[in-house]
């Protein structure tokens, strides 16, 4: 027994270390202005600087971008629960037989990879469309769906742990209307799952590169990419950063529902 | 008219997606396998199917390692919240991330070359096949452990102390009673992997600056360019050879993962 604990203890020590070294030498990378060909223990506590970061951030084509990115993460967060909290109440209370069928379009974004959807997109679009794809904006639908499974199971998982279709009898005998009983009613009671579907579509808004690369739009890890080669320090920096705030939005999510015992940040899990 | 409203939106969705399918005639779909893009075929597969192996090794051996020193409640959950993080992690930052310690200049690289082992000179970059198996691996081991989890755990004490009464050493109760009972997990779990990497494009594209022979970077050639006259379908065709893929691997993954089920609670 003792002998076993050690190999678990030995395993979960190599595979921190494979965990824990990529983002350490980012970290390096990005704020310690000595280049790895002379770095060596006598210099490795000198000329640490987090400027690259405000470097980065006095451009104006990345501070567009980041912007872009942002408004992006919000309306997608916004556009799902829109679209996901009605449909999820109504199969709730009176549409059980087409669960199967909601549950599988969940999980379609999965099979149909970013790559292929894209070329879906543009082969779709091109023609009956195009000012549509010109738009900035067109990536939020495509964005809410690419994170339709993870939503549509935080949404669904917050749910299946109240009554729905009690709640919504009693609210609606009383005289309230369905936006009143979403919004003061439902809402109120899964603010969690609210809260963590939003969380789950910026993280996935804040780091989608394939869709916006092959549209075209210059969001936040576009720019990353493209200012790889001119300000390294600067991209790996701010790509850091992203890890950073994605990696505690997750984090986030993970805290919540791990109290309420609901909804796991990885879909169908 | 709900029913209208919230039904229709994800049926347009669906919609959309079949567009991928509707636009491709016979011939491209059968020159999308043969020649160059054959290799390209084979690559994607290779990575895919290593990656999704090893990644089933590492990732039950973690899951393994967390239930056995489970007694301690912090360490478990810094390690499960800390894989759905790195599950869900991916793109331009983790290939970043991977440049900076394993790219030619890398910390690592520098770590290990001072310690003696010459990375550059075993022929290692991180664009190349190990590289990008490297780099699947961070978010692939991780995914791995959260799908074993719940299995391990649903092995039960009573099953072990049942085989020993009857016997069984160490090694018998994991060859005939845990392995066969963790079967359709690991198996649902390869299958996860696989499509998962099948699929990743950002982390291949940044590490290779688009040069790569993965097919989702091949796909991204013809969709700017068109370039090559007379072959304008053949991203199509390309793309729907993912999808099938795609189908297939999730299709069992899903057929299993419900079989799995069964020995819950």
């Amino acid at each position: 027994m003792k002998r076993r604990n050690i190999l678990a203890k030995l395993v979960l020590v190599v595979v921190g270390l494979f965990y824990a070294l990529p983002m350490l030498s980012m970290a390096r990378f990005a704020f310690q202005r000595i280049p790895v060909a002379l770095l060596g223990w006598h210099n490795f506590f000198d000329k640490w600087t987090i400027k690259p970061l405000f470097v980065m951030f006095e451009n104006p084509q990345f501070r567009d971008s980041a912007w872009l990115s942002i408004r992006l993460a919000l309306l997608s967060a916004l556009l799902t629960l829109l679209i996901l909290v009605p449909t999820v109440v109504y199969v709730h209370v009176s549409m059980q037989r087409a669960r199967p069928l909601i549950e599988v379009m969940s999980i379609l974004p999965f099979v149909v990879p970013a790559i292929a959807l894209v070329v879906g997109i543009s082969g779709a679009f091109r023609e009956i469309a195009p000012w549509f794809i010109r738009s900035n904006y067109s990536l939020v639908p495509f964005y809410v769906i690419i994170a339709l499974p993870y939503t549509f199971r935080s949404i669904d998982n917050g749910m299946s742990s109240i009554d729905v279709k009690t709640l919504v009898d009693a609210s609606r005998s009383l005289g309230a209307s369905w936006t009143r009983t979403l919004w003061s009613v439902i809402i109120p009671n899964i603010r969690v799952s609210v809260l963590s579907a939003s969380f789950l579509t910026m993280t996935v808004v804040l780091g989608e590169f394939t869709i916006a690369s092959l549209l075209l739009k210059e969001t936040l890890p576009l720019i990353l990419a493209q200012s790889q080669g001119q300000d390294p320090q600067g991209s790996f920096a701010v790509g850091l950063v992203l890890l950073i705030v994605t990696a505690s939005l997750l984090g986030f999510i993970n805290r919540f529902s791990r109290r309420r015992n609901i909804a796991q940040p990885v879909a169908m899990l | 008219m709900f029913v209208g409203v919230f039904l229709l939106m994800p049926a347009v969705v669906v919609f959309q997606k079949a567009m991928v399918r509707v636009d491709e005639p016979k011939a491209p779909m059968i020159e999308a396998i043969t020649g160059q893009f054959r290799k390209s075929f084979i690559f994607s597969t290779q990575i895919s199917a290593i990656t999704a192996v090893l990644g089933v090794v590492f990732g039950t051996m973690v899951a393994a390692s967390i239930v056995r020193l489970g007694h301690r409640r912090g360490l478990r959950n810094a390690w499960t919240g800390y894989s759905a993080v790195a599950a869900n992690l991916g793109g331009i930052p983790l290939a970043f991330a991977f440049l900076a310690a394993l790219g030619m200049q890398g910390l690592v690289t520098k770590i290990l070359k001072t310690s003696g082992i010459d990375l550059t000179a075993m022929g290692f970059r991180i664009s190349d096949f190990w590289g990008i198996v490297a780099v699947y691996l961070y978010f692939q081991i991780p995914l791995m452990t959260l799908v074993m989890l719940p299995a391990i755990d649903g092995l039960k004490a009573t099953w072990r102390e049942a085989a020993a009464n009857l016997g069984a050493g160490n090694r018998q109760y994991w060859r005939f009673i845990a392995l066969p009972l963790l079967l359709p997990s690991l198996i649902a779990g390869f299958l996860l992997l696989f499509a998962n990497a099948f699929a990743a494009y950002a982390t291949a594209y940044a590490l290779s600056s688009g040069g790569s022979r993965l097919v989702p970077v091949q796909i991204r050639f013809f969709l700017q360019g068109n370039t090559i006259t007379g072959k304008t379908n053949l991203g199509y065709a390309l793309a729907a050879w993912m999808i099938i893929f795609m189908t297939v691997s999730m299709t069992g993954f899903l057929l299993l993962r419900r079989r799995t089920e069964r020995w819950r609670r």
